[in-house]
Formats: structure tokens, sequence, C-alpha cells
């Protein structure tokens, strides 16, 4: 009937890094019209147990744009399958499946970013917020011949965290890489940052 | 992180985000069920199991909520907040149990009876109530599920 | 016995739970200003067959009750209810949802002590307490029921007002190389992982770090 003559949405593929997971698609062109997109998806358990059920994403319901956050929808590391379909007034398309059912298992992850600051003699480090999944490993060490790597484990980015507390002269240097116990993957190392501390005024 | 059931392992699991997904509907469920004199997951059943019961057991558990509780409960129609924290639970319950091994060595017969003891009086308790009623109480007792489970997360 | 329904029921009946001291509360009913209603209190251990009274809380007029006694075993998991009462009228029970004290109990901030030395600051805490019966009991510590208890020890130094935090699981803290004669203040919060709690961070507290000595001794 009426509803087939709307195309159904191609090209679907997800784009997933640092958890954050994005379903983009080919738009579906109607000149003169607005086309709408809903998303649905499916993890393992639905496909094994109840493969007739579908669960609405959680953000994208009749909007406009040919892309959708799933990062709130993929909450396991399984494989999900995901659909789209379009709208167009009372038509709606076929649903069109991702071909591969995605994993969050295989996002990218980047070094994360990080800011070094110093309070005295206090190296203070603020890593990048990427969200609760996230802990860091922190490496530091001082700038000197045979020294010794220390490591960190630190919670949470976003806020400030005392790192070590330094010698006066020296020179310290970081580096960090993100983990997510979600899917126990670490990222690769940042960049090393070096900062030095001031000497110890001493009494005139 | 991950999860040591005795020798068994399962990793790819956050659990922070079961408890999230779980306390964003507990209230809801929790006031569904109505037979408050009845408990399914009650002491005899999760105290003091030693680490060799306890991935016969937490396999029995899982393979139950996955295959009853979840399954029935999908036959209603849920509340769409509902439906995504059982999904959460449900992929993450399905993540975990994929990766349990316990061992069918002949020596470990009395612990794998002991593990299957303390399954059996939680399933005869289910029994016991009307499946409608059961399979809200055992999903409304996910908490004291996860509370005892957490216990096997190592950081 | 009243007449049950002749009253509205209290409303927002609710545990406040903090370090496993357990008090329900509950608002009046309403539309019931000026009059002297009393309430009555009953609770009920999830799994078991009866309600209980709490006798101390039969027709009291205070809207709270202290259950802490009652719901101290913390991995059972607890309802409770009240009733209002006026004269031979009473309204239909108001009750809580399914209250988990192991879950849902709010963890204190530990005890902060500061001492303070030229360019250091030593932060001792002690774990917050469990609630118990008696003052004379002996006491448990919240680390003791929660093995995986970790502390957020926020530090400021007022002077470059810069903020930094630590997150420790053990129970003191020496911040060295910190700049002499500088206010610095301290909040510390406990933390479990596992279902959102409310956070209580501690009272702020501030200390200065004791003057350069060798600057002393060039002014002599």
């Amino acid at each position: 009937g009426a509803v087939a003559i709307l195309p159904a949405p191609q090209n679907l593929s997800v784009h997933s890094t640092n958890m954050k997971h994005l379903l983009i698609w080919s738009p579906v062109i109607i000149p003169g019209e607005t086309v709408y997109y809903s998303v649905e998806y499916q993890g393992e358990y639905e496909s094994l147990y109840t493969s007739h059920v579908w669960i609405p994403s959680s953000w994208c319901s009749l909007m406009e744009e040919p892309e959708c956050d799933v990062t709130d929808d993929i909450t396991a590391t399984v494989p999900y399958n995901l659909r789209v379909r379009a709208t167009l007034g009372s038509q709606s398309s076929a649903w069109s499946t991702l071909t591969q059912p995605f994993n969050r298992n295989s996002t990218i992850l980047t070094p994360p970013g990080m800011e070094l600051t110093k309070d005295g003699f206090h190296l203070v480090i603020e890593l990048e917020d990427l969200g609760p999944q996230f802990e860091f490993l922190v490496a530091y060490w001082k700038r000197e011949a045979g020294a010794k790597e220390h490591v960190k484990t630190v919670s949470s980015g976003g806020i400030p965290l005392h790192l070590v507390t330094m010698e006066p002269g020296a020179a310290y240097c970081v580096k960090a890489q993100t983990f997510v116990k979600a899917i126990g993957r670490h990222s690769a190392f940042s960049q090393a940052e070096c900062v030095e501390v001031q000497g110890e005024v001493l009494p005139l | 992180q991950e999860f040591r059931f005795g020798s068994c392992r399962a990793k790819g699991v956050d659990l922070q985000e079961l408890w999230e997904a779980f306390w964003a509907v507990k209230d809801a469920v929790q006031a569904q069920d109505n037979i408050t004199s009845a408990r399914l997951l009650r002491r005899e059943v999760l105290q003091d199991v030693s680490d060799a019961e306890s991935c016969h057991l937490i396999q029995a558990l899982l393979k139950f909520y996955l295959n009853t509780v979840f399954k029935h409960y999908y036959k209603r129609t849920v509340e769409f907040r509902t439906l995504k924290s059982f999904s959460t639970l449900a992929n993450n319950f399905i993540a975990i149990k994929s990766q349990l091994r316990p061992s069918q060595e002949n020596e470990m017969f009395p612990v794998t009876e002991r593990a299957r003891g303390r399954f059996l009086l939680f399933q005869r308790a289910f029994r016991r109530l009307d499946r409608e009623a059961a399979v809200t109480k055992a999903f409304g007792e996910v908490d004291i599920l996860l509370t005892w489970m957490e216990r096997f997360y190592r950081l | 016995p009243c007449v049950s329904g002749g009253l509205p029921k209290p409303t927002n009946v609710t545990f406040l739970s903090i370090n496993m001291k357990n008090i329900l509360q509950w608002n009046p009913p309403e539309g019931l200003q000026g009059i002297e209603v009393t309430y009555t209190v009953q609770y009920f251990i999830y799994g078991q067959k009866k309600w209980l009274n709490k006798s101390e809380c039969s027709n009291i007029s205070r809207t709270y009750c202290d259950l802490s006694a009652e719901t101290s075993d913390y991995e059972h998991q607890y309802y409770a209810k009240v009733k209002a009462i006026w004269e031979a009228n009473c309204s239909k029970w108001a009750e809580t949802g399914r209250f988990y004290p192991f879950l849902e109990t709010q963890i204190g901030p530990p005890e902060v002590a500061l001492t303070t030395e030229e360019k250091s600051i030593s932060i001792v805490l002690t774990a917050p307490e469990k609630w118990k019966r008696n003052p004379e009991d002996s006491s448990v510590s919240m680390q003791q029921i929660y093995s995986n208890l970790k502390y957020n020890v926020s530090i400021c130094n007022t002077k470059s007002n810069r903020m930094w935090s630590q997150c420790v699981t053990n129970h003191t803290l020496v911040l060295t190389w910190l700049e002499p004669n500088t206010l610095y203040c301290v909040h510390v919060a406990s933390f479990v992982p596992g279902p959102p709690r409310p956070a209580r961070p501690s009272e702020k507290q501030c200390v200065r770090t004791l003057k350069d000595q060798s600057s002393e001794f060039k002014v002599k």
C-alpha cells in the first residue's frame, strides 16, 4: 500500500569514539518535504529471547537529522541490532536494519586531554571528563636519568586532582591513558607533558 | 574490574550501570509487589555461599532470570522507562552468564549439590506464587541479587 | 478502635537514614490545622508475616519515629506505616516503599582532625560510626560494613585560590611542601560505590600553616 512508497533509509553505520555511539544513515530526500526518522534497538537478550521486541531509542523518535546518538541505549557489552525508518506525514517506510550488530567494545579510545597545574610544590592534574565509565591511568616520573615511573589510577575526570608533591628544583613529566571497565580496554597514552618546579627560596 | 565467582571470571560489566538501571525503576516495580510476606532470595539462599559454590549458584540464578523472569516480564506492556532498565539488566546478565564456566569435575559434586539446593529454595518459593506476582517479586528483588553479586566484584 | 478513613492520611512517609540511624518521618494530613492529631506507627520485615507495633510511637503527636533498633539488621528489608488519630476517627495507613538500609543509608562524613607544621598539614580521618542502641555499646565503624568505603578529600589553598582533591581509602594523609603561613581549607565526603546515595560532606575546616621559621630568624 501507500506505506511502501517512502524509501527506507540506506547506508546505516555506527561511529563510536570514547563510548559515544552515533548511528548515521543517508537521508531520504523528498523534494519540498521534511522527512522524519525513528530509531529502535534490540540487545542480544531481545534478539535471542524475545526477537519480536524492539525498544524505541531514548532520543530519536520522529527527528529530522539523519543521525542518532544511541549511547544511552547501548548499555551492555553485547551485540545490538539497530534499525531506522522514515516517516512523512502518515506514511512510514520499511525499517532499515544495521547490517552488522554493533558491540560497544569496538569503540575507538583516544588518549585523554589533560591539564597540569602547580600549586607551589604540588602537581595537580585535571583530566578530560569523558563520563562515568572512564577511569584513567596516570604515569609520572622525575625527569632525570634512571628515574622510576609511578602510576596512579584516577577514577574521574573533570576535577583537579593532586598527583604528587614535587621536590624543589626538579622537573616532572606526566602522561595518561583511559580505561573503560565496561569493555576492559585502554586507550593509548597521551603525549608526555613536563613541568619544572622552582627551587626553594633560600633565606638571604 | 571483573566478577570472580570462585574460579569463574566475568569481565566487561560495569556494575554501576546495573545499579543505576535498577534504581531508576526500583520504587515502581517494588510497589507492584503486594505479597510482602514472601521473599524469594531469602537468607538461606545467599548467605555464607562458598567461593566454590558461587559460580554454580550465580549461573543458575542468571539462567532463571533470563529464561523465566525477564522473558515473562517482556510480555506485559511495561512502561517505557522500565523496559529500558529491563533491557540493560537482561543484556548485562547475558554478558556475565556467557562467560561463566563452572567446573563439572566429579569431586565438585557436593559443592554443586549445595548450590543446587540453594537455588531450589529460591525456585520453590517462586513457584508457590502466581506467575505474574512471582515475576514481579523476582524483578523487585534484583537489589538483593546485585548486593550479593557485588561481593564477588573485584576492583 | 477508631473509625478508619475518617481522617486524611499522613503524607510523604519516608525513612531518613544516616549511618543506619533510621528515622521514619511524615507530614501531617492536609486540612487538619489546629486539630490535635496523634499518630501510631507499625513496621514490617519483608518476607515475614505480621506488622509489628512500636510501642514508643503509639498515640504520639510528633511527626517522626526512631525505628533504628527495629531495622538494625541491615540485610533485611522493611516497610513502615503510620496513621493519624483524632478522637474517634483515624486515617487509613500511609505506608513507605520497601526500605533496604544496607543500600539506602547515607554514609556520613568521617571525623576530620587537622594538625599543621610549617609546610605541611596532617589530615587524620575517623570513619563514621554506625548507629548504636546504647552509648555504652561497642562502636561499629561504617568501614566494617562497607569495605569499599572511600573518602574524597578536597583541599583549597585560600592564597592561590587553588582547589584540588584526592580520593583515599586509608585514614591518614600528609600534605607536604605547602606554603608557610597560609590558610588551607579541607572538607571530606565518604563514598561507597553502588546505588546512588546522597552525599553528606563534612563541615569545611580551615587551618593555617606555621610561619616560615627561617624568615623569623632573619627578622631578628
